[in-house]
Formats: C-alpha cells, structure tokens, sequence
C-alpha cells in the first residue's frame, strides 16, 4: 500500500520537475544528446538546460552550449541522477509530515486524524485512489 | 477483480509498478529495470536500469540507472519472471566485447531494411517508408 500512494505522487513529470538544478542526459529521437543542469521544465516536457554538452547522433561530434531549450515532444528518454528518487519520497513524507502536524493542532486529537484514514479503510478493491 | 478496472494505460499498468520489467524502445533498444511510476501518455520511470544487447547466442547489459522515458518511444512493455529470468540459455559476456558487433549487426539491418524497402516502392508498388521505426 504505501507503495502505491507514493508512487501516485511521483508520477513522471513530477520526478522531472524535482530535477530542476540537478545534472541529466537527454537523448532526442533523433539520436542527438543533451548533457547538462535542469533549469526549467513544463508539463509537456519542454526543458531549459544550462552549460550543455551537446553530442551528434554518433557520438563523434560534441559542442558546448551556454544554455538550450529543448521541445517536449522532440525527447526519447532523460537520465536522471539515481538519488533523486530517494530525494522525492524524502520530501513527500516532510511535506505530509508537516501537513499531518498543522491539521492535528486545529482539529485536536482523534478529530479529524481518525476521518482522514476512513475513506481508505472503506474502499473495497485496496487500490487506494485516482486509479 | 481486475476486470473491474478499465482497459486505460493506467488500469493496465497499475500492476505493474515495482516489478522488474523489458522496455523495448522505437530505436530497438531494450532496456531492463523496475517501473516505479508512469503516467496517461506511458511516459515510464525505470529505476536500477540496463540496456542489455544481444548477438548470436550471447548478450551483454550495460548500466544505466534512472530513465525516465517519454512515451511516445516506447513500443512494449513486459513483466519480466524473475523465476525463469536466469533459464535463457544465453551467454553473458562483457558489454565492451558485444558493443562493437551489435553495432555493426545494427548497421547491417539497416541496410536490409533499407534495400528493402526500396524495391519495394520501386517495384513492388508500395509507398515508401517514412523513416526510422516506421514498422511500428
């Protein structure tokens, strides 16, 4: 279960967006590859890269970019640092740590803490929501 | 009880998550990892990822840590059991000795592929192809 709830917040396009500041790999459909820092990133995985090594398609080819933008729909994949996973989980539990905190101080023990957990414990197929 | 789920990229997929599976690309290559999420469009995010390349009865996998993939590049999607996983009778050797010859095997397909669709829009009356991974 706590899997499922976790990775329902870590989709794909939240991951990227953890990403701004950290370095990465893209690789374009057509074979061409973007090595440099996150700057910028929207929901159609449109990026902004900054000191960029760019290499050509047969990896024999490279140039230095100060600074690149690059449409969404033009990426085959991005490479991400392997840490950055464990970063994102860190700070879902923070954030819901902190939120669990503020709400319990309004609502007062046992009142809305307990209802928070009914919707879950009633749903029949244990899938948890928005699935 | 899964019938119950819609045939959406989600409703399929959900069980997915956190199995180890086979993600083979536009540009044929095949990736190995654990889906940890992915979205309405199949944008996947492997994790502990490595692209495995094979040639004869050998392969060989090279390390590429967490992908996240867009989509649109993805052809198949397949749980790997973990159980038969090391039943392939196939060789493991380094990804260094495999790389130069895969390529080269890789080239070659594309030449075929190429010759043929040539004479088949020459000859055969077909259109021709619009370019890479046009087949799927």
């Amino acid at each position: 279960m706590p899997s499922r709830l976790s990775f329902q917040k870590s989709l794909p396009l939240s991951l990227l967006n953890a990403a701004q500041n950290k370095p990465m790999l893209v690789e374009l459909k057509n074979g061409e590859t973007f090595n440099g820092h996150l700057v910028n990133c929207d929901n159609f995985m449109n990026i902004t890269l900054r000191e960029v090594y760019q290499t050509n398609a047969d990896g024999d080819r490279f140039w230095k970019v100060k600074e690149c933008y690059i449409r969404g729909s033009t990426i085959k994949y991005l490479r991400v640092p392997d840490q950055l996973l464990d970063v994102v989980k860190d700070e879902q539990n923070r954030a819901r740590e902190a939120n669990r905190s503020v709400r319990g101080a309004h609502a007062g023990p046992g009142g809305r803490g307990r209802a928070r957990g009914g919707p879950i414990a009633r749903g029949g197929r244990g899938r948890g929501r928005g699935i | 009880m899964d019938s119950l789920i819609p045939f959406t990229t989600s409703g399929s997929l959900v069980d997915c998550v956190d199995r180890k599976m086979l993600v083979i690309l536009r540009d044929g290559r095949k990736l190995h990892g654990v889906l940890r999420s992915y979205d309405q469009f199949a944008n996947l995010v492997l994790e502990d990822t490595v692209e495995r390349i094979y040639s004869g009865n050998t392969f060989a996998e090279k390390w590429c840590g967490l992908f996240l993939i867009r989509g649109e590049n993805v052809v198949l999607l397949g749980e790997i059991d973990l159980d038969q996983e090391d039943d392939v009778p196939l060789q493991q050797v380094d990804f260094e000795l495999l790389d130069g010859h895969h390529r080269h095997e890789a080239a070659e397909k594309r030449h075929r592929d190429d010759t043929k669709a040539k004479v088949l829009f020459e000859q055969k009356g077909f259109c021709r192809e619009g370019g890479e991974g046009d087949g799927y």
